[in-house]
């Protein structure tokens, strides 16, 4: 059994039909204590200054860390730096196997990239689709805390976004996983619902600032819709695992994304949307189409390194609120 | 009495009014006025208004630079946005504009419908296109922050905006040995450049046009021009922010 690090949200169910622990390195970066100082020790290895937090995050996770055997590194559909990132890994001697959603959402062509995968793990169609039965129960229980946030108000943002996002891979434990989302609900469905206030919506990859949910609840706002980590835990199941992942909105471009948000701001009833993006990130330009074709204000806040919101962007946020109320 | 404090990078802006007009007004280095009429308690930042030789300044709202990191003991703060959009509608006495305010370290586009901040945008985090700029561009020239803000024709094209690149930038052009006057309207225009984006996103019929930066004439001159509207520069551009905060106090 290896552990199995994953760049981004990856069909998930083949890596632990093969036995294999999957690890989404972003959540190893992000919720390390000394994350800043992860960034820093790739820039130390030649990273540069002016690339994404999250690719020295990842690298440095991977390299100057232990317990990761090998890679998926996704080649299309997340991110061309990851590209750099599989050949900096090969370069430390770390074996990666690259996997690339197809631009076009092409069925037989997502088939082929899984089947490359079901051979590098080594294991069967027949296990993949067990382990998808299991997940889409675990799936479905997390759809549920997503309901209670803006339907019930009686999850954080914060949360939301917590359970959601853990989704890419379950924590490495679907039991653990599971048994920490029942409890989880049973303290939820228990809880008062959060009173009123500004309801927003969080569009884009999930935010490398440590305190957004937090910060916006007090200044009277709550986070009810996380768009990319909603798309994670895969919500809808299909009984096809390839349809599934053809569903998956985030690697296939923006306007398939636009499809799957504009029903939640109505659902959901958002006052606004705060846009995130990552300095130095391509999906910057894709802000422009969000503007364009999203009839409800928009906020784009940009992060670069991890830690807590700064003063400026802070400012922007609470006026932003200020304006929505 | 009602009083307005704009906590900027480069200045601190006081304002007094009474009755709807303004009785006083300030403006002290930032530095300065933390130094001598600062104090530091356990609530947060205490101001000597008596030493500020105001008398009483009654009801006391301020803001400044991310409001969060501003804690003035016995003010009531407000955010940036909503002190600027406060000052330009009471200035002006318009309810529908853009304005553009330029200031020490920060830029903010907002549009105005009704007296009421309906979008805006903000400068990336840096101090470039701001006044920090200018000073520093003027410098370089050896000229006054007042004699660069008039120059507006023949720009030499001039790519960075960054207040420290844009000196080696600059430096490379005085060698080639264009006038003080295209360089001044070079460094005039890549501000243009810069707001002009920003400014496309939330453009009304009038702008009105706010900060220290608004004292130049050579900036105005160029947003008219090429962007076809009414830039207005109401009276106080440097203590709207002061301005806005003394209205809310009202």
């Amino acid at each position: 059994m290896s552990r199995i690090g994953i760049t981004t949200t990856v069909p998930v169910e083949i890596i632990l039909a093969a036995g294999h622990t999957p690890v989404d390195l972003n959540n190893i970066f992000i919720s390390d204590p000394a994350a800043t100082r992860l960034v820093e020790e790739a820039e130390e290895a030649g990273y540069p200054r002016n690339v994404c937090g999250w690719i020295k995050g990842l690298y440095a996770v991977v390299v100057k860390r232990e317990g990761i055997d090998k890679v998926i590194a996704v080649t299309q559909g997340d991110c061309s730096n990851t590209h750099a990132l599989m050949e900096t890994f090969q370069l430390a001697g770390v074996e990666s196997i690259p996997f690339a959603y197809p631009y076009e959402r092409d069925y037989e062509a997502l088939k082929q990239q899984m089947e490359r995968l079901l051979a590098a793990l080594g294991t069967y169609w027949e296990q993949v689709a067990a382990v998808k039965r299991r997940l889409d129960g675990v799936r479905a229980k997390v759809a549920e805390i997503d309901r209670l946030t803006w339907q019930e108000n009686k999850v954080s943002g914060w949360h939301n976004h917590l359970y959601q996002v853990s989704c890419s891979d379950f924590n490495g434990d679907v039991d653990a996983f599971e048994a920490d989302v029942d409890s989880f609900l049973v303290r939820a469905q228990a809880a008062t619902p959060a009173a009123g206030g500004v309801r927003l919506g969080f569009i884009g990859v999930p935010p490398i600032f440590t305190d957004i949910y937090t910060y916006v609840e007090t200044q009277g706002a709550r986070i009810v819709f996380n768009e990319v980590q909603r798309q994670f835990a895969m919500p809808g199941a299909v009984p096809d695992i390839i349809e599934q992942y053809r569903a998956y909105t985030y690697p296939y471009g923006v306007f398939g994304r636009i499809a799957d948000i504009q029903p939640q701001i109505a659902e959901r009833r958002l006052d606004g949307i705060i846009h995130y993006v990552q300095s130095f990130c391509f999906r910057q330009i894709e802000d422009m189409v969000f503007r364009q074709k999203l009839d409800v204000p928009i906020l784009t806040i940009e992060g670069d390194k991890p830690g807590k919101l700064d003063a400026r962007t802070r400012l922007r946020i609470d006026s932003f609120i200020e304006m929505l109320r | 009495m009602q009083c307005g404090i704009d906590l900027g990078s480069r200045n601190v802006k006081l304002v007094l009014m009474e009755d709807n007009a303004i009785v006083a007004t300030r403006i002290y280095e930032t530095a300065d006025f933390y130094r001598t009429y600062g104090r530091r308690d356990a609530k947060g930042l205490k101001v000597d208004f008596a030493g500020l030789g105001l008398g009483n300044t009654g009801r006391v709202v301020a803001t400044g630079y991310g409001r969060n990191t501003v804690d003035l003991v016995g003010a009531t703060v407000i955010s940036e946005l909503k002190a600027h959009t406060n000052g330009a509608c009471w200035q002006t006495g318009l309810t529908d504009f853009t304005l553009l305010d330029l200031g020490g370290q920060d830029s903010k586009v907002i549009k105005v419908r009704g007296g009421k901040m309906v979008g805006f945008e903000t400068n990336d985090k840096c101090a470039a296109s701001t006044g920090r700029y200018l000073e520093n561009m003027a410098a370089v020239l050896g000229i006054t922050i007042e004699e660069l803000g008039e120059y507006s024709e023949n720009p030499v094209e001039l790519s960075a905006t960054c207040a420290i690149f844009g000196e080696s930038e600059l430096i490379g052009r005085i060698v080639e040995g264009f006038s003080v006057a295209e360089l001044g309207a070079g460094v005039n225009y890549t501000i243009f450049k810069r707001v002009k984006p920003m400014l496309a996103a939330l453009i009304s019929e009038i702008v009105v046009f706010t900060g220290g930066v608004a004292l130049g004439g050579a900036i105005r001159g160029m947003i008219e021009r090429e962007m076809g509207v009414q830039v207005i520069v109401p009276k106080y551009p440097q203590l709207n922010g002061a301005i806005g905060c003394a209205v809310a106090a009202g």
